[in-house]
């Protein structure tokens, strides 16, 4: 396996080093954007399905600070619902993939040897394919749907996960507190929930919130190609969709706004996630590609 | 050069190219003018129908060749048919011609059906474009390398077919209609509407098809001219007679008068489109006005309807009756976007008069499955005869066979109506059936109809020959404005 | 090392095809509905039960598996359902045009990043260094596909310098060179941006680690002029891993171009992927996803070869 080990060491760690500003600034933005999604439907209640054919397309202004899309509605009430759902989705996915890749990493890591190997192979093989292809041929196959994209996500981002567990299950194995249960009678579930997991529950956690961004961009991805969620749903990728056909006619602002979110909700989030990485050991930062 | 985003599969009028004719490449027997009455094409009149309706001759045009330059025969046309009659052709057209039992040529310029039953419209059944036999005679039809490079009769014979691109044809000066006023004709395939739109633009074409939002930005324009086609292309809402809802005729009727189809056509067809109110369009000779309403909202009557009906309205203003909430399903094809709109639309109209309607963008496989206890917003439509998609559409015996009559609309009038104008070949009593049938329909409202489509295309200035005229709902190569290409100039 | 590594390609792929298989097999979709489009609706069920027939797919699964396998090994791939020919002619006809978009992004993606990543590390901590870092961060969080309607709207739409999308004039009978490469600047340009951070942020921070080394600090010692250190040692540490770079990135690189093909509608392997999707066409949907598979492998080993080849020390099959 030493192309393995290779190609794991010598992967880039980018990094960016927010500065103690740009931590604040970050965690502010994250925290009002979670906030905002968790109460925007008791404070700004959408209806999903509302149109006003006699409003349509109206430039920003102070009634619609991002103006109206083709239906006649306020492209920034929509955004806001557009990061909630693209937000829960996102989470959701990757709780799903999180759960997948704990599964696999968590047998790999007990079991060691040969399964260890194989389901090492298959990580290594599913990491070689094209994501969105995969995602596209999943989603298609069971027809774009809320299901259809969350599993799409599962099954193409549960690598890392994988990884992370198998290589934590591998060291602790060999950790001397770990023998000293073993040999003071403790049962195998009992080494594994109260030894195992509580090591690897935080690195998993991590790994969990790192993925949302790529589970946002997967779905809104999905959802941009016309096979994600449904196409009236306010998604950040149904509206960047919409967004397209409304550029021509001069109604750029239609998919300018879901598209800044977008952005904008991904840098803090890295921001963050930076801030919390740098306190980790640089083996768990191998294996997430920081 | 044309552009349209309609990408045919295939070009073999075998497997559905270009039926209703006008396919530039093959012709029928029959052709229609820019009135869409029939006249004589590959037929050198009109084919003869006999007394009881199940014995239809054709007499060939006698001097037309095949782009290859063999001649045509009655043979052609009985391989022709006889393909898509074959079962082991993937051809979906042999559901349309369910009347045919054989066709016969007792001499190489006579063609003779022969129908199970009479059946008065089968002559509009007679456009489908004739494939020579030699080309395709023990080759696997569904297959064959002529579904990509086919060989016609008509005035364009095909020189190229790049998937995705384009088409090139180039005139046939042995057309038996005249010699093509046009050497070289180019259909491009662009997919994308904002795609096409700026290509227009860029004046790359002669003539483009337009979504109607993108159409109207060259109203204005100078060097174009915009073409609002009138079509039998209708819009509405399938609402199911199984479904405890949708089953109150309260309901049905104040949906129909409770949306709002004038602000449908000017915010989302951007005006190119009319009110519809049956599923025969107004410029049918067979349309009967009486079914017509009013094209505004009238909340108040839909109102009325309801509390007339017991629908009260609850604390959330969403309606009620003996507990059970006025709220359903509305299905929409996710990918057709302006399906998607008329459904929002709809939505927001009902929302007013206390009915809650839930919107649901699926796959159509997805649709197929609950077609018969949702409401699903559909889309059909042909001018050429009213029996063409109504029989399947409203009559009881079809009830419940997949899109045929989802919503188990069942009516002894209708039906009686729809057998008499498929049975009676006397235009007069064909057209006194259907006025009984559109208005039973209009009674019991098992569709809401919203919208019939205009096509919108966007014509160079100086071009002319352009003759619009009333359009399906399927078009793309064949049947759009450029139907009659051949014989257009430029000045 | 060749043989091992095709050893394991070979599972791989059987694995990934019987995998798309059992998918397949699993979803709803009537393949015979799809094929016959909007004709669905007027067509009777025996109708398409005979088209069912006729294409054998209501026969049992291992039974399908097997006629498709065996069609693969003899080159052919299938019907595509969706576009009515078959599926080795679809590929063909668009994945020139892929392999042109990809192949031509990732030249202007390695170059860029390499003379800017360079650069930015030998002032590192500069205006320069410190604008480009805070721009590729910026870039990388963008969806490329909102980049590419940015990218239409500015340079086509307002400026109107450049197409909005196709691969050539329509009025051009043939696809002159002149004009698929006025085409192609947009898109290949937003996959080249889209693609480019990663790498640029990684040559920038190998470079600058590099330039620490004790073989550069040795070389500056020596006299060398600042160029030649530059580019002739730091660079040259930090080429090797670059080369890995590619390899894993190969995937993503594929994954926008599909969306990139569709924002610029592309006559391109992707763009006619999400037409198939949209289509559920199963056997061209599977040939793309077991083709492109075999083309990452085959980038990968060759990525690791190029490894190889380029630093002795690193012994693949050790």
């Amino acid at each position: 396996m030493a192309e393995l080990t290779l190609r794991r060491t010598r992967l880039p760690r980018l990094r960016l080093r927010p500065g103690r500003l740009g931590v604040t600034i970050a965690t502010t933005v994250l925290v009002l954007a979670v906030a905002a999604c968790l109460f925007a439907p008791l404070l700004w209640p959408l209806d999903q399905s509302a149109v006003n054919l006699a409003r349509i397309r109206l430039a920003p202004s102070w009634a619609h600070p991002a103006g109206t899309d083709d239906l006649g509605r306020d492209v920034a009430h929509r955004t806001l619902y557009g990061l909630r759902v693209s937000l829960l989705v996102g989470a959701v996915a990757a709780l799903v993939a999180t759960v997948i890749g704990g599964i696999v990493g968590g047998i790999a890591g007990t079991l060691g040897g040969r399964v260890d190997r194989l389901l090492m192979r298959i990580v290594d093989t599913v990491a070689a394919l094209p994501h969105l292809l995969l995602g596209i041929f999943i989603v298609a196959m069971l027809r774009p749907s809320l299901g259809a994209v969350i599993l799409s996500v599962g099954l193409t981002h549960w690598l890392s996960t994988a990884r992370i567990v198998r290589s934590e299950l591998l060291s602790l194995r060999t950790r001397p507190f770990i023998d000293a249960a073993i040999s003071g009678g403790a049962g195998r579930l009992r080494v594994l929930t109260r030894h195992l997991l509580p090591h690897v529950l935080p690195k998993l956690a991590l790994a969990t919130t790192l993925m949302v961004p790529h589970a946002v961009w997967h779905e809104t991805a999905l959802s941009f190609l016309g096979l994600g969620l449904p196409p009236h749903l306010a998604s950040l990728g149904n509206m960047i969709n919409d967004g397209q056909g409304s550029l021509l006619t001069g109604a750029w602002w239609a998919s300018l706004m879901p598209g800044l979110v977008i952005v904008i909700v991904t840098l803090a989030l890295a921001a963050v996630v930076a801030r919390w990485r740098d306190r980790l050991d640089p083996r768990v930062r191998a294996e997430l590609q920081l | 050069m044309v552009a349209t985003a309609g990408e045919p599969d295939t070009l073999n009028p075998v497997l559905n190219f270009g039926v209703d004719g006008a396919s530039l490449i093959f012709d029928g027997l029959v052709a229609r003018d820019a009135t869409n009455t029939l006249v004589p094409a590959l037929a050198a009149e009109l084919p003869a129908v006999s007394a009881d309706g199940k014995t239809v001759t054709a007499k060939l045009r006698s001097g037309v060749s095949f782009h290859d330059g063999s001649p045509l025969t009655a043979a052609d046309v009985v391989f022709t048919y006889q393909a898509v009659l074959d079962p082991k052709v993937d051809s979906t057209l042999r559901s349309d011609l369910d009347m045919l039992t054989t066709v016969t040529a007792p001499d190489p310029a006579t063609v003779v059906f022969t129908l199970k039953y009479s059946y008065a419209p089968f002559l509009q059944r007679l456009t489908l474009g004739i494939v020579p036999a030699k080309a395709l005679t023990g080759q696997d039809i569904n297959k064959a390398g002529f579904n990509r490079q086919p060989i016609g009769t008509g005035p364009y014979k095909v020189e190229s077919w790049t998937a995705g691109d384009r088409l090139v044809l180039a005139a046939n000066d042995t057309y038996w209609g005249g010699k093509p006023a046009n050497r070289k004709l180019i259909v491009a395939f662009v997919a994308d509407d904002n795609v096409r739109a700026q290509r227009m633009r860029a004046g790359e074409f002669d003539a483009a098809e337009l979504a109607p939002k993108l159409a109207a930005g060259f109203d204005n324009a100078t060097g174009y001219t915009v073409q609002r086609v009138p079509t039998a292309d209708y819009r509405g809402v399938m609402l199911p007679l199984t479904n405890p809802v949708t089953a109150d005729p309260a309901v049905r009727k104040a949906l129909a008068v409770g949306v709002d189809r004038a602000a449908m056509v000017t915010g989302i067809l951007a005006g190119a489109g009319e009110p519809a109110f049956g599923p025969i369009p107004p410029t049918s000779e067979y349309a009967d006005g009486s079914a017509a309403g009013n094209p505004s909202a009238d909340p108040a009557a839909a109102t009325a309807l309801l509390d007339a009906a017991g629908w009260t309205p609850g604390p959330d203003g969403i309606r009620a009756k003996a507990g059970r909430q006025a709220a359903f399903t509305l299905m929409y094809p996710a990918s057709d976007s302006l399906r998607k709109e008329l459904a929002l639309a709809v939505t927001a109209d009902a929302k007013k008069v206390g009915i809650k309607v839930n919107p649901e963008g699926l796959t159509w496989d997805a649709i197929d499955t609950r077609i018969t206890r949702d409401a699903l917003l559909m889309g059909f439509g042909t001018p050429y005869d009213p029996d063409f998609v109504s029989y399947k559409l409203f009559g009881s015996v079809f009830a419940a066979q997949g899109y045929f009559n989802p919503g188990s609309y069942k009516s002894p009038i209708a039906d009686k109506a729809l057998q008499d104008g498929r049975d009676q070949a006397d235009p007069a009593e064909r057209k006194a059936a259907y006025a009984t049938f559109q208005q039973q329909l209009a009674a019991d409202a098992p569709w809401v109809f919203l919208t019939y489509l205009k096509h919108t295309y966007v014509v160079k200035a100086g071009i002319t020959g352009v003759s619009p005229r009333v359009e399906a709902h399927e078009h793309d190569v064949a049947n759009s404005l450029w139907w009659n290409i051949n014989t257009w100039t430029r000045s | 090392m060749v043989r091992r590594r095709l050893l394991v390609a070979v599972p791989v792929l059987i694995a990934t095809s019987i995998g798309m298989f059992l998918l397949g097999a699993a979803s709803p979709i009537d393949p015979a509905k799809q094929y016959a489009g909007a004709a669905a609706f007027t067509a009777t069920s025996e109708n398409l039960d005979q088209i069912r027939a006729n294409w054998g797919v209501d026969d049992p699964l291992p039974v399908q598996y097997a006629r498709w396998v065996g069609n693969l090994l003899q080159g052919d791939l299938g019907w595509s359902t969706s576009r009515h020919e078959p599926v080795t002619a679809v590929l063909g006809a668009r994945a020139g045009w892929t392999l042109l978009l990809v192949s031509t992004a990732l030249a202007v993606v390695l170059v860029s990043s390499l003379v800017l990543g360079t650069l930015a590390a030998y002032r590192r901590g500069g205006l320069f260094d410190r604008g480009l870092r805070a721009a590729a961060y910026a870039v990388e969080a963008m969806p490329v596909f909102w980049l590419g309607l940015a990218a239409i709207a500015v340079f086509a739409l307002s400026l109107g310098w450049l197409p909005a999308g196709g691969l050539t004039e329509v009025t051009a009978t043939t696809t002159s060179a002149a004009d698929v490469a006025r085409h192609l600047i947009l898109p290949v340009g937003v996959l080249a941006v889209s693609q480019a951070p990663w790498f640029l942020l990684f040559v920038r921070d190998s470079v600058a680690e590099s330039l620490r080394d004790d073989h550069v600090l040795a070389a500056k010692a020596r006299g060398l002029p600042g160029r030649t250190v530059l580019f002739g040692h730091a660079l040259r540490t930090a080429l090797l891993p670059f080369l890995t770079l590619i390899g894993t990135h190969l995937p993503e690189l594929v994954g926008g171009a599909v969306l990139v093909e569709t924002v610029f509608s592309l006559p391109g392997l992707g763009a006619v992927t999400v037409q198939a999707a949209l289509g559920s066409d199963f056997p061209l949907l599977a040939a793309i996803t077991l083709v492109t598979t075999a083309v990452v492998l085959t980038a990968n080993l060759l990525t690791d070869l190029a490894y190889t080849a380029a630093d002795p020390r690193v012994r693949l099959d050790g």
